[in-house]
């Protein structure tokens, strides 16, 4: 049986398709599900294996990025609690951290409070460009297993810059190596340049980086002259994810 | 129209009619599914004719003069809803722009009330990144050109290409159809917009002709258009853009007639007079076609996706417009009278005379490489990452030929290579498109028609360089242009245009969509007329057979030799290097387009067996940046020897001369004979090794012109221009 996946979307997801593409790819079965079909009873987020919040503006990023995407969910908070303490796979890429982060799914806590933030970068505004990280080999994320020590994938946020309220927290990620990825150069300004951060169990993931960008060689800026090589770092974060619940 | 050339004349009864589209009309290329008709022109995408690409280029230029964030932004909405609304809609996969801006260093006095090019800059750039990153379409391809001419009217051509299955490229309003406004509201944003478009811009100029974009609306109407194609939920669709309701539903119900409420219209402003709702440019309206039946299932995805629509009439199929405020009647006339009314106006042009010189540019006072130096920090050849880094140009996951490439991810490409998997859905079909630019007013202001020829060459090359099909090459044209009152203006434009029909033909390209801006023009700080020189965009796209082997720009391996196709001529007309230092040589090298066509063949079949590692074409500074650039993108050094090329030629023409139809290529090492045997017969010459130490070391025979370190030349390259 091949995994579900529920590709969670809303107005202006925009990744939602290159997603679908990279899990079906990996031998899911993907299913585009906007957030209003949830709320209206017509599609259940129990009834999937695997759960992706893609990339995008969701809202237009209108408030802060995520943040309306997070309200809308908090009336279904019970259904997404049960996905993610259960052991399902949940990943969240770009604006999908954003809405991990702004709900209070990640960093994992308690009382699913938010305690930390993706703030605007340091720069000043959106930046795209491709990034080195460093895949954190002791953390127990499950989307990052089998990874070089280091990789390239592109960023392209306006609002990547992760901050904790206080350093207990930032002490809580590290002691237990929930930074699964950090940047070589941090781009943005996050605290310890931490690009993305897993739970605990190592099962719900958000990064800010794009894996779906760099998914096959041909994507590489750097890419030689008829690279025939096929896939690239990214897809092994899908793989992982699929090779789990499999 | 009339063109006065010394003692001849000649007649033309419609320019563009004449010159571009007889072009496109005597080549009939059969991969050409639709031209000068619909929104966008289409061809033929993919194998097995599942799919087509819908392509179209526009300006938007008097709006960003005057509110440059609105104005790029409402342009990127604009022409994207082009793509929406071409066929029954195609699923836009890349945006491209074109900036024409004032220098920003210029020393010329800006009137009262005009935005330093600074600002124009800032408010442009920062414009198309908010809009096309909150729509996810990736912006991968463009320019910015920098030129005093754009002082006071500066230039914002946008772009946008999409995909579309063949099957749905025809649309026909069926009579009962019912008129359905989707996407955003209608309000007193951007009244007179077309109009303004057309007009001086002073002191008198009004913000409030300017539309106010919402990017989210758009992309909702675009969530809803795919999803409802696909269901066969409407029978036409158009955009709302100049001249809002009144043209798009003038245009949908031109056969049917049309039958519209206005009070129906779902409004941002209460207080708006019935006149203006209908010819509101408010943004993100899409009007579709709707049989009665489909509304009901329509309307639910419409829900789900939080995207209001209004039912606005109907299209009755009696041929006349009705347009009705509740018991006003606001219009009523016949459709043919709207359509076929049109005056002509007689337009006079004449030739204006160029004194042409060409003496032998002397030798760079400060030495050559100090001159190149120079010329990569030149603001029309210097690096434009600060602009791209801004732009999510990456968004789809499609775009496997980078606006920024090689070993450092910074280097210039010559050309976006899209891989459409967000509208194919196909990841184990690898075929692509290409999509490059030819700008260059510099040639025109000397030669109108040179600039005509070489602008399409330079566009043709850039695709070559970046391994696409270019047999099978589709142009757009796009002319900005000053007041067509005055004949040296459409002198100009008529060399320019019949330039565009010699390449055209030559190159067996065919141009599918245009369009042109005039009144580009303002008066400056002492009250005299500021033109801007006559401007034309080429952008085209040619398909990418197999992505994984589309080329990059940047040296991949020492030990491998270095190629330069094409013959460099004499003539230093419309250079970067005269702009530094004035040679007195304006001569514009012409293009050999015959030579050119056969040389793209052969390169070709070079580039198609694999003998190829990388190219990058001549243009902008010459072939010494061309070099540099392949160097510091692939961090390779390269010792380099002219002396093949030198044919008698001075080392500035050599190195800083931009003489069309020229690429540089890496060839595989071990592939030499092979290469050599496909172009065998063609003008290519070895000029050199790239090597492991970051030294580029350019000579002639005995004479050496310079050695630099590749990364101090990338330090004066890679200026933050914004």
């Amino acid at each position: 049986m091949k995994p579900k996946v529920i590709i969670l979307r809303g107005t202006a997801t925009n990744c939602d398709i290159e997603t679908f593409n990279s899990f079906r790819y990996v031998g899911a079965e993907p299913e585009l599900v906007h957030i209003n079909q949830l709320l209206a009873g017509g599609k259940k987020a129990l009834d999937y294996d695997i759960m992706a919040f893609p990339g995008g503006f969701s809202y237009g990023d209108d408030i802060s990025a995520g943040k309306i995407y997070a309200v809308k969910m908090a009336k279904l908070s019970r259904d997404f609690e049960k996905f993610i303490k259960g052991g399902r796979p949940v990943i969240g890429i770009c604006n999908g951290f954003q809405i991990l982060v702004k709900t209070g799914f990640l960093p994992e806590n308690r009382a699913n409070k938010q305690v930390s933030t993706l703030y605007t970068n340091d720069c000043g505004h959106f930046i795209a460009k491709w990034a080195r990280l460093r895949v954190n080999k002791a953390s127990p994320c499950i989307f990052t297993k089998g990874l070089p020590d280091e990789i390239d994938l592109p960023i392209a946020h306006g609002e990547g810059k992760f901050i904790v309220e206080d350093k207990g927290e930032l002490a809580a990620i590290t002691g237990r190596n929930l930074h699964a990825l950090t940047y070589a150069e941090n781009p943005n300004g996050s605290m310890l340049g931490i690009a993305g951060i897993t739970n605990p169990a190592g099962t719900c993931f958000g990064l800010m980086p794009h894996p779906e960008r760099n998914f096959f060689a041909w994507q590489n800026p750097d890419r030689p002259a008829a690279a025939r090589e096929a896939e690239a770092a990214g897809y092994q974060f899908f793989k992982n994810a699929v090779d789990y619940v499999g | 129209m009339a063109f006065r050339d010394g003692a001849k004349t000649k007649k033309y009864r419609n320019l563009f009619k004449e010159t571009i589209v007889k072009a496109t009309r005597t080549l009939n290329r059969k991969w050409c599914l639709s031209v000068f008709t619909d929104n966008a022109g289409i061809v033929e995408f993919g194998k097995g004719g599942k799919w087509g690409l819908a392509f179209k280029a526009e300006t938007h230029n008097h709006p960003c003069a005057v509110e440059p964030y609105g104005g790029a932004e409402t342009g990127v909405g604009g022409v994207i809803r082009d793509i929406l609304g071409v066929g029954l809609g195609a699923k836009p996969v890349l945006n491209t722009d074109t900036f024409c801006f004032g220098r920003l260093d210029g020393k010329k006095r800006l009137p009262k009330n005009a935005l330093s090019p600074e600002r124009v800059m800032r408010g442009v750039v920062e414009g198309v990144r908010d809009y096309g990153n909150r729509i996810g379409i990736p912006t991968a391809a463009g320019g910015i050109y920098f030129d005093d001419g754009y002082l006071l009217n500066p230039l914002v051509y946008v772009g946008c290409a999409g995909l579309i299955p063949v099957d749905k490229i025809d649309k026909k309003v069926i009579p009962g159809d019912l008129i359905v406004s989707i996407g955003g509201r209608t309000g007193r944003d951007g009244i007179h917009g077309a109009t303004f478009s057309s007009a001086n811009i002073d002191e008198e100029t009004s913000a409030s002709a300017v539309q106010i974009g919402h990017a989210v609306n758009e992309k909702k109407a675009l969530d809803v258009l795919m999803r409802a194609r696909d269901l066969g939920l409407y029978n036409a669709v158009t955009d709302c853009g100049a001249g809002g309701f009144s043209s798009a539903i003038g245009e949908l119900g031109s056969e049917t007639g049309a039958r519209v409420r206005l009070e129906k219209a779902l409004l941002k402003d209460t207080r708006i007079e019935p006149w203006e709702i209908w010819v509101s440019e408010s943004q993100e309206r899409m009007i579709l076609s709707v049989p009665k039946g489909k509304l009901k299932k329509l309307a639910a995805i419409l829900d789900a996706e939080n995207c209001e629509y209004c039912v606005l009439g109907e299209f009755p199929g009696d041929g006349r417009l009705l347009v009705t405020h509740g018991e006003e009647r606001v219009v009523d006339l016949p459709m043919a009278f709207l359509h076929g009314g049109v005056p002509n106006f007689e337009k006079a042009a004449s030739r204006r005379r160029v004194k042409i010189s060409a003496p032998a540019p002397a030798r760079p006072t400060a030495g050559y490489g100090r001159a190149l130096k120079s010329l990569l920090a030149h603001p029309n050849v210097c690096s434009r990452h600060s602009v791209i880094t801004q732009y999510d140009h990456e968004v789809q996951g499609g775009t496997v030929g980078k606006p920024l490439q090689g070993r450092y991810g910074d280097g210039p490409g010559d050309a976006a290579v899209i891989w459409p998997q967000a509208a194919t859905l196909d990841l184990h079909d690898f075929s692509g498109f290409a999509v490059s630019h030819g700008f260059n007013p510099a040639i025109g202001r000397i030669d109108p028609y040179q600039m005509a020829l070489q602008s399409i060459d330079e566009a043709v090359r850039n695709l070559l360089a970046a391994g696409a099909d270019v047999s099978r090459t589709a142009i757009l044209d796009n002319f900005c242009a000053a007041s067509p009152r005055d004949p040296e203006v459409m002198g100009d434009l008529v060399l320019a245009a019949e330039g565009c029909h010699d390449a055209a033909m030559a190159y067996g390209a065919p141009f599918i969509s245009g369009k042109d801006s005039f009144y580009n023009q303002s008066k400056d700080a002492d009250g005299r007329e500021y033109p801007i020189p006559l401007s034309l965009l080429i952008s085209a796209t040619a398909p990418v057979e197999d992505v994984r082997r589309a080329l990059t720009i940047n040296f991949k391996e020492a030990g491998n030799p270095v190629y330069l196709a094409g013959a460099t001529a004499p003539g230093m007309g419309g250079s970067v290097y005269n702009e530094l230092r004035d040679t007195g040589n304006n001569a514009v090298a012409p293009l050999d387009m015959k030579a050119a066509v056969k040389l793209y063949a052969g390169l070709a079949r070079a580039i198609k067996a694999g003998c190829v590692a990388a190219a990058h074409d001549v243009s902008q500074g010459g072939l010494a940046v061309t070099l540099s650039e392949m160097a510091f993108s692939g961090g390779f050094g390269a010792d380099i020897d002219l002396a093949p090329a030198r044919r008698g030629l001075t080392g500035t023409e050599l190195l800083f001369g931009e003489s069309p139809a020229r690429l540089v290529l890496e060839v595989a090492k071990g592939r030499e004979a092979e290469f050599l045997r496909l172009v065998k017969g063609l003008p290519v010459a070895e000029i050199g090794y790239v090597k492991e130490e970051p030294l580029l070391c350019v000579s002639a025979g005995p004479e050496r012109f310079f050695t630099e370190d590749i990364f101090a030349l990338k330090d004066c390259w890679k200026r933050e221009l914004i």
